[in-house]
């Protein structure tokens, strides 16, 4: 939960040093998802991610997992970004590496914001296709198809290369890692640094500034809960019941209940 | 001199703690009351390689470093003590020894299952009359045309009651009717190989330590380790890589028992404040804490020494020492501070009492590692 997170109010950014080089939870299921396709079929999977020096650790981890490839994008001109500019950013990157057929494999939401905006911003920066809260993902004769469940819909959708998905947090439960990964992934870590002047952004960028979101605050959302006790005769207690609840209860059933209905009864 | 943890130690010690926490914590409490070895985990443990730390890739390990080796060891029994056992007696006394000693073959024919986990190692040495004193080892092996028949008895093998494949601590006579020790390679297949009892023990309990029976066991003459009568040098080397591991094991069990006092001292509140508050308690956290980061950097010491090939006998001895009188100070404080409660099995602190004093005995007491540490420095030149 993103209140659980470290984080500075002052800010309103993640305080990135204390949360420890966490993979995200999201992005492992993301990563796992793609571990699952290259099982199958020829793949080369490329992990990136933005942030700072210490950002490395969850790249060295996707690729003790089995990634092939990790890309640190990272400068202090980049800190702060919002959504927008993070999705700007990452794009910016995808573009110089990837022609021709890729598949984007998101988190839906990181840990950090919960927006689950950099996905579907991501893809309307790269003008491609995208798919959000896949369920399954498989490629087949280079078409995506994949199995979703929302909105109490199943559906199984197709879609062309290049795509992008933002994989459910429900699916995919990621796998541990094994200790020989862990070794193999240091002993040649092939991790690339990319600042900002090598994603040719403009020389008097900054992110923290140029972010167009400002956050004011985070905090749980507070259940309005609360335990009330009627008293008094049956009948009143019901009467009260159904006026101060009625129309709760109601929409709970999705049935228009016709309160005081017993009275004339 | 850094005192930060690398990335790659870091990220070992999270993948080691998160497959505990996930897959052995929910279980710890049961186990130890049932004195259940938990086949299941370790099916799930297998093809994460934790039962071939540091053996080669080659050999179908992870290749770890002894400081990787030391944080999983430390990681796992932060969450299961007996766990930890299991796997640093498999890793350091029932791998290691094979893979220093042992011809291409032996490492060949042995060590791949080891470290894929099929088969789990153990170590004997100690017998009725033989513990401290490894001279006094009776179990005797006759050397006949084409094996070592082999017959004594050995107790408190730890793993005995699971384990694959054994190396047994064994007198033979030499041609001139001299006494040499050696160490054999014994599969539980073995015709007159037999596992004992299962021992009634305080703790380490889903740990199956039993006895092990030699009576005209055949051991193929392949099976000798490193060569007749290296027996002595085998055992000794051999302990002082356990030595880390029981180290790493006794700091583990001192973590989280740390780590419980300071939740418990947190919320537990006594004359309407919490026990945090209150100095006595605060005093017992910071010796703690201070006694567990010792600790720790005497363990990392000898592990790092071992890494780069330097003798390291005085140091394991040294960590094995404090990290287990450590264990046991510590939990024994966590009960205190946890009060009626921590003699309750309804709290971990219980269990981590009584698993933290054996610590002090198995893999070298105390007292044997107070010999090993004064030998050390009376053997450097003044």
């Amino acid at each position: 939960m993103v209140s659980e997170l470290p984080w500075d109010s002052r800010t309103g950014t993640l305080k990135r040093d204390l949360a420890q080089g966490m993979m995200d939870p999201a992005s492992r299921r993301a990563l796992e998802a793609a571990l699952q396709i290259k099982e199958t079929q020829p793949a080369y999977i490329c992990a990136i991610t933005m942030g700072p020096a210490m950002a490395r650790e969850i790249l060295h981890q996707a690729m003790a997992l089995g990634a092939d490839e990790g890309v640190l994008l990272s400068d202090r001109r980049m800190a702060g970004a919002d959504t927008f500019l993070t999705s700007h950013i990452l794009a910016r990157f995808i573009q110089k590496e990837c022609q021709g057929e890729y598949l984007v494999m998101c988190g839906t939401q990181t840990s950090d914001s919960e927006t689950a905006q950099v996905g579907p911003q991501l893809s309307e920066e790269l003008n491609i296709p995208a798919i959000t809260y896949a369920g399954h993902v498989e490629i087949k004769d280079r078409v995506v198809e994949v199995h979703r469940h929302v909105d109490e819909f199943f559906e199984i959708l197709n879609m062309d290369l290049p795509g992008l998905v933002t994989i459910d947090l429900s699916a995919y439960k990621p796998r541990y890692l094994a200790l020989e990964g862990v070794e193999k992934a240091f002993e040649n870590p092939d991790i690339r640094h990319i600042d900002a002047r090598q994603l040719g952004l403009d020389a008097d960028f900054n992110a923290l500034k140029d972010s167009p979101t400002r956050i004011m605050d985070v905090y749980s959302p507070t259940a309005q809960k609360e335990n009330r006790v009627l008293k008094g005769a049956v009948k009143k207690v019901v009467d009260q019941l159904f006026d101060d609840y009625g129309k709760v209860i109601s929409s709970a059933m999705g049935k228009d209940l016709k309160t005081h209905e017993h009275d004339e009864a | 001199m850094d005192f930060n943890p690398c990335m790659k130690h870091q990220l070992i010690r999270k993948t080691v703690r998160e497959f505990a926490e996930n897959e052995i914590k929910p279980h710890v409490s049961l186990l130890d009351k049932e004195s259940r070895f938990p086949w299941e985990i370790v099916e799930r443990m297998k093809p994460l390689n934790f039962f071939g730390l540091q053996v080669p890739k080659e050999y179908g390990g992870a290749g770890l470093d002894t400081i990787s080796y030391a944080i999983t060891i430390e990681e796992l029994s932060r969450v299961s003590a007996a766990m930890g056992l299991c796997v640093t007696v498999h890793n350091s006394v029932g791998i290691f020894p094979i893979l220093q000693f042992g011809t291409d073959e032996q490492k060949k024919r042995f060590v791949p299952a080891m470290a894929r986990g099929d088969r789990i190692g153990a170590f004997c040495l100690t017998e009725a009359n033989a513990g401290s004193d490894a001279g006094g080892v009776e179990t005797h092996a006759v050397e006949t045309q084409d094996a070592f028949v082999l017959n004594g008895t050995k107790i408190f093998v730890t793993n005995g009651g699971v384990c694959g494949t054994v190396l047994v601590f064994a007198v033979s006579e030499t041609r001139d009717k001299k006494k040499q020790a050696s160490v054999f390679i014994v599969e539980k297949e073995c015709p007159g190989f037999c596992v004992g009892e299962i021992e009634d023990l305080c703790g380490m309990r889903a740990n199956p330590v039993s006895s092990l029976f030699f009576e005209d066991c055949r051991v193929p003459k392949t099976n000798v380790l490193g060569q007749l009568g290296q027996g002595m040098k085998i055992g000794l080397t051999a302990l002082d890589t356990g030595r880390i591991g029981i180290a790493a094991q006794a700091l583990g069990i001192a973590q989280a028992a740390f780590e419980s006092s300071v939740s418990y001292a947190r919320e537990r509140q006594q004359f309407n404040t919490p026990l945090s508050k209150f100095q006595t308690i605060q005093n017992y956290l910071a010796e703690m804490a201070t006694k567990i980061d010792a600790s720790r950097l005497l363990l990392y010491r000898a592990a790092a020494f071992k890494d780069s090939r330097r003798p390291f006998s005085g140091e394991a001895s040294m960590a094995k020492l404090h990290c287990s009188a450590t264990a046991k100070d510590v939990t024994d404080l966590a009960v205190q501070i946890h009060g009626g409660y921590g003699y309750s099995k309804e709290y971990d602190v219980e269990r981590y009492f009584r698993d933290a004093k054996v610590t002090q005995i198995y893999e070298g007491t105390s007292e044997v590692q107070k010999m090993v540490i004064a030998r050390t420095i009376l053997s450097q030149p003044s």
